[in-house]
């Protein structure tokens, strides 16, 4: 275990401020214990659940379960792994932080609710993982006080708080029917089952940051560097994909799979042209996380169920480098994101760029990378499936684009030569940031190998013809030749071409951005405000209060005007007075 | 606080609206004594006119229903047949509580009367004041058994209409107390529907949104006042950055803050839960304007987090302490109980309904009609 023995050596070693290296350590050993279980549990193909009662009402039990089986124990290991190697990363990024502690507990309460997100099969276990992992989420996406991350903050948790209600929603919908578990739910042909499998879906996609809800995976990036890290790669976005595996099974009885696998394609090719268009080194990180997502939706679009697991645990590993790079290249970049400000950090800080290097190809799928071992699978199942060619085709194109975006990135940042300002203050990154990054560099290159020797014990196979077999190395290098090809065009620096309309267009997702917060704010607004002006300040308060204020104000004002010592006044009510009184004992002698 | 608990120990429904009304003078003379703005005359005007207009008529009908069956006792009125009401008469049982809840367009004297209020007055109003028209109408909900069910439908669908659109405003409030006070408004739509909707879960899930939202609202509230005594201001645009400045109050703000929008393992959630899933089983067209209304409540919950604690302070802010234990144990016991009564729920859910059961399965074995 790698980042167990730098992680605990040095908490030892430089125990600054206790609590922080107490969490740290904490989350270093909490991995090992987690993957020792996990492979205990395989050997011995067994299971553990916890069940604990809240209430019963109406024979529907709240139940509180924990399942701990092999998946979900793999899957907190890898959680907990870039766990510890961001909170130790963290050391060297935002070092000169006061608030550093409200950084560590934070990230520390995030992993204990995607643990809880892991470890259950009930949709109430999976509101509590969910919303932590949302407002936590929110909470770091915040943490530096500047208007941007003010208003990314809103973006994501108001996107993931469409998932929450959605999955309130859906229990709503099961405790009609008694039964939050759909563990042990082997029949799910009742209706109800299958109205929650479908808007599941559609909260499995806000977190997955697909096509309607991608706007806030981009957004997110103005969040501190390791919690884009831990956030970004391997917790937020794959907790929907946990949902969708949990949920498969149904999903594929419905049909849900097509209409997904096309989402999922979109997102594909959205993510990866907007990746080539972008300046913003973490705004492309993010992007290409955004495209890997897609990816591992289209693998469980066309059933792919286990290619899809693999792929998440292999994706959170070089994509929490790729993240930890980047963080480090703009650090020493002084503090810039621009990718046309970059250049030259080969000769700078070598260690940084070899593990660039590495992310990137494992990224790509180069072969006997940890990339490979799934991507590699996935597009080989989708060859052999009858697909419609659009698909084939456009998750081909999509692998092309992939390699373009990440030879972009490593041009800048290594071939180009230095081209931001002339005085730079950087070394390579310190012990911290190195200790943090060289195990997930390791696991990238041999990470894909051990863990598919443990998911798939069994080759899988496949039936190709030798085209398709070796159509996915031509496809890379297409993909290479495309970008140099670009260059050797056109010096001029990042975007395709120079119109103006489509770089904004495809550099800002497609304006899903600005059509999902714009489109909507204002009118929500506008709401509050007529709704106001109209009931609250308008009619509602004419009706009750003011119009009682005036009739009684009026009436009484009139009585006034009779008490003012007129004479005659007083003398008209006295003979009225007397005329009915007369006239009253006038009825009565006559009745009698 | 003693005419409170008399209150909630009565049994007997005319005593019950005895103090259900005296219970407004200490309120009016927290709200005018210590007020500290000329507008809190208005507040006590509207909050004193407003709910004696419609609680006068719930004397009425305590009076007819003392003549028709012959007890005011609340167990007893339930078991025993329901009286053929007439429209008036339900209208007069149910105003009251509605107006003390407070129902959708009946609800401009409760921001009114929050904003004047000194903190210990808003905390007594949204902690336990608003949730006697909750647990009035819960005493009076053999009403809803009776023959207007198309009222209830009109209560049910004004309620969820009104909070969501309440919770828009919301969105364009620039005071904080204020943004609670609307907030606990649209908060207690929901506990209308579940009683009106009349089922047993539908009344548990009440009592237990209740408990949840006095808890939580008046924590928000303490928050508020804590803030203001620093900042000497309630407007959002002057109170910001907080949290650079008072780290640890901060905390509580989010902690509390996502309490309010049902986050897990409060007892708000489970609550709501119930509730919705309630008035789904009751109504499934009523789901759009449910999720209409829990988007949005995150939405300004976040707002009134974010604009406060977020940002750059105000330089014009001088020194002052960034919290006492006296405030830390305040908030602190707002919070333990709003996520730890969910280990052992069954405290504030059941009971209620358990008593009911037991009392019907009691009376109709001894042979009385239903």
């Amino acid at each position: 275990m790698w980042g167990q023995r730098y992680g605990v050596s040095k908490v030892i070693l430089f125990s600054r401020p206790a609590i922080c290296n107490l969490v740290c350590m904490l989350l270093a050993r909490l991995r090992s214990v987690f993957i020792a279980t996990g492979a205990y549990l395989v050997f011995h193909a067994q299971s553990f659940i916890l069940d604990f009662n809240l209430i019963t009402l109406n024979s529907v039990e709240y139940n509180f379960i924990i399942v701990i089986d092999f998946t979900a124990l793999v899957f907190i290991g890898t959680v907990t792994l870039i766990a510890g190697c961001v909170v130790y990363y963290r050391k060297d990024y935002i070092s000169g932080d006061p608030l550093i502690h409200r950084f560590i507990w934070t990230v520390f309460i995030f992993v204990i609710s995607i643990i809880a997100l892991i470890l259950r099969p009930n949709l109430i276990r999976i509101l509590l993982g969910w919303d932590g992992l949302g407002l936590v989420s929110y909470a770091l996406v915040i943490y530096y006080q500047n208007i941007k991350s003010f208003n990314a903050g809103i973006v994501t948790a108001l996107s993931n708080r469409i998932g929450d209600v959605i999955i309130l929603i859906s229990i709503a919908l099961a405790s009609s029917i008694g039964r939050f578990n759909f563990m042990h739910t082997y029949s799910f042909d009742h209706p109800v089952w299958q109205g929650i499998t479908i808007i599941i879906t559609v909260a499995a996609c806000t977190k997955r940051a697909q096509i309607p809800f991608s706007a806030w995976l981009p957004a997110a990036i103005a969040a501190p560097t390791p919690v884009s890290a831990l956030v970004h790669s391997s917790t937020l976005v794959t907790a929907g994909v946990y949902l969708l595996i949990r949920f498969h099974s149904p999903m594929q009885s419905l049909g849900l799979g097509t209409p997904l696998t096309m989402v999922a394609i979109l997102t594909i090719l959205i993510a990866g042209i907007g990746a080539n268009y972008e300046t913003d080194l973490k705004k492309i990180v993010a992007l290409s996380t955004l495209r890997q997502l897609g990816l591992i939706i289209l693998s469980i679009g066309i059933g792919a169920i286990k290619l899809a697991y693999f792929h998440i645990l292999r994706h959170a590993l070089f994509k929490a480098l790729l993240f930890m790079c980047a963080g480090n290249v703009i650090h020493c970049m002084g503090d810039t994101q621009d990718l046309r400000k970059m250049g030259g950090i080969t000769i700078l800080i070598p260690i940084t760029s070899v593990c660039l290097n590495t992310a990137n190809l494992a990224l790509c799928g180069a072969p006997f990378m940890a990339g490979f071992y799934s991507k590699d699978l996935i597009l080989e199942t989708i060859l052999s499936l009858s697909y419609p060619h659009i698909v084939i085709i456009l998750s081909i194109a999509a692998t092309a684009l992939t390699v373009s975006y990440s030879l972009r990135l490593s041009y800048f940042s290594m071939v180009h030569g230095i081209s931001g300002r002339p005085l730079i203050n950087f070394s390579d990154s310190t012990i911290y940031s190195c200790s943090a990054m060289l195990p997930l560099a390791t696991l990238s290159i041999l990470g894909g190998l051990v863990i598919s020797w443990v998911i798939l014990p069994n080759p899988t196979f496949l039936i190709l013809p030798a085209q398709a077999k070796t159509m996915i190395i031509p496809i890379l290098v297409l993909g290479a030749i495309f970008r140099v090809s670009l260059w050797a065009h056109r010096s001029s620096i990042s975007p395709m071409t120079n119109n103006l309309t489509q770089n904004c267009m495809m550099g800002s997702i497609w304006f899903i951005p600005s059509l999902v917060t714009r489109g909507y704010t204002k009118s929500a607004l506008t709401l509050g405000y007529n709704y106001t002006s109209t009931l609250d300040r308008g009619w509602v308060e004419i009706l009750s209060i003011t119009w009682f204020t005036k009739s009684v104000v009026y009436r009484a004002r009139s009585i006034q005007t009779h008490q003012n010592n007129f004479l005659k006044t007083f003398i008209l009510t006295f003979l009225v007075w007397f005329i009915l009184a007369l006239f009253v004992s006038l009825c009565i002698n006559s009745l009698n | 606080m003693t005419l409170l608990t008399i209150t909630f120990f009565t049994s007997n429904l005319f005593i019950f609206y005895l103090i259900f009304e005296s219970t407004l003078i200490p309120t009016l003379m927290l709200i005018i004594g210590w007020g500290y703005q000329p507008e809190r005359i208005q507040a006590g005007v509207y909050i004193l006119f407003y709910t004696l207009t419609a609680s006068l008529p719930l004397l009425l009908f305590i009076f007819w229903l003392k003549t028709t069956i012959g007890t005011l006792s609340m167990v007893l009125v339930i078991v025993s047949n329901t009286p053929n009401l007439t429209l008036l008469a339900y209208l007069a049982a149910v105003l009251a509580f509605l107006v003390k809840m407070p129902m959708f367009m009946l609800h401009l004297w409760l921001p009114k009367a929050h904003v004047e209020a000194p903190v210990r007055g808003s905390i007594i109003l949204a902690g336990v004041l608003l949730k006697l028209g909750g647990y009035g109408l819960i005493r009076v909900s053999f009403v809803f058994y009776s023959q207007f069910p198309s009222v209830n439908l009109l209560w049910v669908t004004l309620r969820l209409v009104g909070g969501a659109v309440t919770r828009f405003v919301c969105l364009r409030q620039t005071d904080t107390k204020s943004l609670v006070a609307y907030s606990s408004v649209a908060h207690i739509r929901i506990v209308i529907g579940g009683i009106i909707i009349s089922s047993t879960s539908g009344a548990r899930g009440c009592l237990a949104i209740i408990i949840a939202h006095g808890l939580c609202s008046s924590g928000i509230f303490s928050l508020t006042n804590i803030v203001f005594e620093r900042t000497s201001t309630r407007r959002i645009i002057v109170c910001k950055g907080l949290i650079q400045v008072i780290p640890s109050i901060a905390m509580w703000w989010f902690l509390l803050s996502i309490c309010n929008i049902a986050a897990p393992p409060s007892i708000n959630l489970l609550s709501e839960i119930i509730l919705i899933n309630r008035i789904m089983a009751w109504s499934t067209v009523r789901i759009v304007p449910i999720i209409v209304m829990s988007f949005i409540r995150a939405a300004f919950t976040l707002y009134l987090f974010r604009t406060t604690q977020h940002g750059q302070p105000l330089n014009s802010m001088y020194g002052f302490n960034s919290g006492s234990i006296n405030e830390f144990v305040l908030i602190l016991l707002h919070w333990v109980p709003i996520n730890c009564l969910i280990l052992k729920s069954d405290l504030f859910i059941l009971y209620f309904g358990s008593l009911i059961k037991i009392l019907i399965c009691g009376v109709k074995d001894m042979g009385y009609p239903r």
